[in-house]
């Protein structure tokens, strides 16, 4: 598509400012079954937004289809957009800022040069390793993963900022039986330097992780003391993000209003918005609207700092947006509670009587940000004088999100990032309320 | 559109190696989303979705690439390099596409493709202010309007070739009720698989906006729900969603054909209470979860999954129904060309039975009475399930007693539906949204007031 007629035509219809962002992506995935290839996907894709200042509001379209034929149906979309408009919120289109920092590692050009025949045979000997280690592992899908993406902002304000990214992922879905008992987990590592897969040690893990639920038994309900891993803990954390975004904030529908310099949780949690990390998808110089990004502590020992901003909720509040506006709406970059000191052996040792949360399902829906309550499925271990006893599952552990960071105890040294790059280092909390037997 | 000609020959390109099977699916859709939050109109956009997906198997073993690209070049390079996954002699399948068959079994009268957004902000309008109207306690209301007309041409190296057109608008209701200390919200969201004579013809818009501030209100005067087992009265609607997590997603072929279901290989057997017929329809007349054709060109039908409590048929696609030996449902599904398509769920609920809810209430002398659900998950391995109680009461005595809140039901759905004990007779279906290995699509989830003799119960106010 011709940009520039594209905004030439824009001007011409008495649209102010004008904003493309595309983003193209390539894409392969590997699944494999019994030793066979049983999924095989690839893919290329495209993504156009475009927005534009008409009357002083914002006019939003979206489309696959990018070509200069489409650039009246893209005008006429925006206008008709703006014209529905109310909300009086001043909006921009963003002339740039004087620098962005380099991001390094997020494309690594070796990834995408790896012939796809080594991708395949690798994901097939992963399968077979997990099938291998234990009897008890009764079916596996093993899946490889890879993207690379570009993105692209011109604006009708001299912007244009480029981003290319890449990652992969290796997965796994892994059940073990044990005639009796059969329990599934879904397991992942990511990164875009493909030598960080050591297929012998996550096949080690993983089937350590599906082995070690069989037999689990729900446990008696009441108040336990709680140690959360880190991707349980990532997954609680995951559903409160909106909390922490401005948007929330002016709409009324966040707990956090007001709360800035109150102290919100332990002095132990530190939480970290941080758009430079390597080997991240979510890591860049720029937001979607072009903003440099930066990275920030939203709570600092557990005293609130800020919120996510984007341009149009930072003016609102007379602050600057701190790089967070993105297309669908604001968001976290890389978004994790930072680390402590603690090993999760110690962590475990620690605890009296108490359980281990390793799984927690159903966020979706046993969760809210806006109330911070919550009530989720659980799954993990129940520990006895720093020992663990017996797998549990089938329980659910419920409690308020605001509440349980004020209860955390301590924080472990194993900062794990999820798929959506959301993360956390397991977390010990003085108590949630389980309901079992 | 891409031409019949053009369609065969990317088939044809796809079957140059020793595949057996190819197919084309291609989408254009154009959707509206339009929301409002404090009062105003906040966000608005139209979006235009056009993509390919090419998929080519060798009896169950299938690669898929999709694009968004309508180019010729581009297409035949997708299909031949997909091909290359099947090395060897071209099978030399010859055959012709059909007539092309369009869908029509769903009447839209108005598409909402061609009403103005006026119109369609006046329902957010209509909606905000009755919700507003409900209650004082009511602090914020965001309404969204979304509709999309997606059109679908399906044609595969049998012949088949048609097109379907699945027209969806929904309103999204979500009202917050405040105090000085909590809120609370209360969710509604109709939809059908019919044009914007929705609006006026099958929902009052009004009604269902005060339905949101209702629940709201009850729970932000409710006490924190009790943990523990008990009996649980699962009202109709949504409550539905106990049938689709506990045992629907487990009967899907895409776990059952591989033996990771909790019910491969019970076809025949006992799997829930004799008073449970549980029933997947993708024919219901302007359903949500319905439309003419599955995403694979096969016509939608109605499937007896569970018939008086016997497991009676799963829920199949193409080439699942290859891999199982057994016969295709015509229950494959795809969010969109950026999907294979495979085994789904549609319009699925348990049906009627013989008491009345009144009887239901009466007949139990404690337990907690889930009148709205939430969402829920599964993990069809284990079977073990959860889902949300977004409304709910205690039940002492026979009689609905205080408004309890943030209360999740948990189980496996091996064991859930065999201890439904009572099933009412006043079915009543509910829209969502589900996700899986194909992507999020539109489904209905259903079912008459039911009883569980006992679940497991997770609040925060700890065991009574």
């Amino acid at each position: 598509m011709n940009f520039d007629l594209l905004f030439e035509k824009a001007k011409v219809k008495g649209i102010e400012d004008i904003q493309v962002y595309v983003d193209y992506e390539d894409g392969l995935s590997i699944q494999i079954f019994n030793g066979e290839i049983d999924k095989y996907t690839i893919s290329t894709t495209q993504n156009l937004t475009v927005k534009g200042i008409y009357n002083s509001k914002m006019g939003v379209v979206r489309s696959e289809e990018i070509n200069d034929d489409i650039i009246d149906f893209i005008i006429d979309s925006v206008i008709a957009s703006a014209n529905t408009i109310e909300s009086e919120d001043e909006v921009f289109i963003y002339e740039g800022d004087k620098e962005y920092k380099e991001v390094k590692g997020l494309y690594n050009p070796e990834l995408d040069k790896l012939d796809v025949k080594v991708k395949i045979e690798n994901i097939k000997i992963l399968e077979k390793k997990l099938k291998a280690i234990d009897k008890r592992i009764s079916m596996v899908q093993a899946v490889y993963q890879q993207g690379t993406g570009k993105v692209i902002i011109r604006n009708s304000k001299g912007l244009s900022l480029e981003k290319i990214s890449n990652n992969a992922v290796v997965y796994a879905y892994v059940i073990a039986t044990d005639g009796k008992d059969q329990r599934m987990v879904v397991e992942y590592e990511m990164s875009n330097d493909y030598s960080d897969f050591d297929l012998d040690k996550l096949a080690q893990k993983w089937v350590d992780r599906a082995t070690s639920l069989l037999g689990a038994q729900p446990c008696e309900s009441g108040e336990y003391e709680i140690l959360l891993t880190n991707t349980a803990s990532a997954e609680l954390l995951s559903s409160h993000t909106s909390m922490f975004s401005a948007e929330s904030i002016q709409k009324n529908v966040s707990l956090l209003k007001g709360k800035i310099g109150e102290t919100i949780g332990s002095n132990n949690i530190t939480l970290v918005d941080d758009p430079f990390i390597a080997k991240s998808t979510q890591s860049g110089s720029f937001d979607d609207e072009g903003v440099a990004t930066s990275y920030k502590e939203i709570i600092k020992d557990g005293v609130l700092k800020g919120y996510l901003h984007n341009l149009k909720t930072a003016k609102k509040d007379g602050v600057k947006s701190t790089g967070n506006g993105f297309i669908r709406g604001i968001s976290p970059t890389n978004f994790y509670i930072k680390p402590g000191k603690l090993s999760y052996d110690d962590a475990v040792k620690s605890m009296k009587k108490g359980i281990i949360i390793t799984d927690l399902d159903g966020a979706h829906a046993g969760t809210s940000p806006i109330s911070g309550d919550f009530s989720l499925q659980a799954a993990g271990f129940l520990v006895e004088d720093g020992k663990i006893v017996r797998p549990v599952a089938l329980i659910t552990v419920a409690g308020n999100y605001l509440t349980l960071l004020k209860d955390v105890t301590d924080v472990c040294d194993d900062l794990k990032l999820d798929m959506r790059y959301i993360g956390s280092p397991s977390v010990k909390i003085k108590s949630l309320i389980v309901s079992g037997t | 559109m891409l031409s019949k000609k053009l369609i065969k020959k990317v088939l044809d390109a796809a079957l140059t190696t020793s595949a057996d099977f190819s197919e084309v699916f291609i989408e254009e859709k154009l959707s509206t989303n339009v929301s409002l939050i404090s009062r105003k109109v906040e966000k608005s956009s139209n979006s235009k979705t056009f993509g390919v997906g090419v998929r080519i198997a060798k009896g169950y073993r299938s690669v898929y690439g999709y694009t968004n690209s309508a180019l010729e070049g581009d297409l035949i390079k997708l299909a031949t390099d997909l091909a290359q996954s099947f090395p060897g002699e071209s099978q030399n399948i010859e055959f012709e596409l059909e007539e092309m068959k369009v869908g029509n079994t769903h009447k839209i009268k108005i598409l909402p493709s061609d009403v103005s957004i006026d119109e369609k902000v006046n329902l957010l309008k209509r909606a905000d202010n009755a919700a507003r109207e409900y209650d004082k306690e009511i602090s914020q209301v965001s309404v969204t309007y979304l509709d999309y007309v997606q059109k679908v041409w399906i044609a595969n190296s049998e012949g088949t070739y048609v097109n379907d057109i699945r027209v969806r608008p929904r309103l999204a209701i979500a009202a917050i009720a405040a105090n000085d200390k909590i809120k609370q919200t209360g969710f509604n969201g109709p939809g059908g698989h019919i044009g914007f004579e929705f609006f006026t013809e099958q929902i009052n818009v009004e009604d269902e906006a005060r339905e949101a501030a209702r629940v709201a209100i009850a729970m932000l005067h409710a006490d924190e729900c009790p943990s523990g087992k008990m009996p649980v009265v699962i009202d109709n609607g949504f409550g539905g969603v106990i049938f689709h997590e506990a045992m629907g997603h487990s009967l899907e072929a895409t776990l059952v054909a591989k033996g990771g279901s909790v019910f491969s290989g019970k076809k025949g057997t006992v799997v829930a209470s004799t008073l449970v017929t549980a029933i997947d329809d993708g024919t219901l007349a302007n359903s949500w979860g319905s439309a003419t054709y599955d995403d694979e060109g096969n016509l939608q039908k109605r499937r007896v999954l569970i018939k008086d409590g016997v497991l009676n048929s799963y829920m199949i696609d193409k080439l699942n129904a290859i891999r199982m030996n057994d016969e295709c449902t015509n229950s494959g599904r795809r969010e969109s060309y950026r999907y294979a398509p495979t085994s789904r769920m549609t319009n699925t609920y348990i049906d009627n039975g013989e008491s009345t809810f009144e009887e239901i209430i009466a007949d139990t002398k404690y337990g907690l009475y889930a009148k709205k659900m939430g969402g829920g998950s599964v993990n069809p391995a284990s079977g073990d399930f959860n889902f949300s109680v977004s409304e709910g009461y205690m039940i002492r005595d026979g009689k609905i007693a205080e408004a309890v809140r943030g209360a999740t039901l948990v189980g496996t759905g091996s064991e859930a539906l065999l201890k439904v004990d009572m099933v009412g007779n006043n079915l009543l279906s509910a829209q969502g949204m589900c996700g899986s290995a194909s992507g999020s699509i539109p489904t209905d989830v259903g079912q008459p007031t039911i009883r569980v003799s006992e679940i497991t119960v997770g609040g925060r106010k700890g065991s009574n």
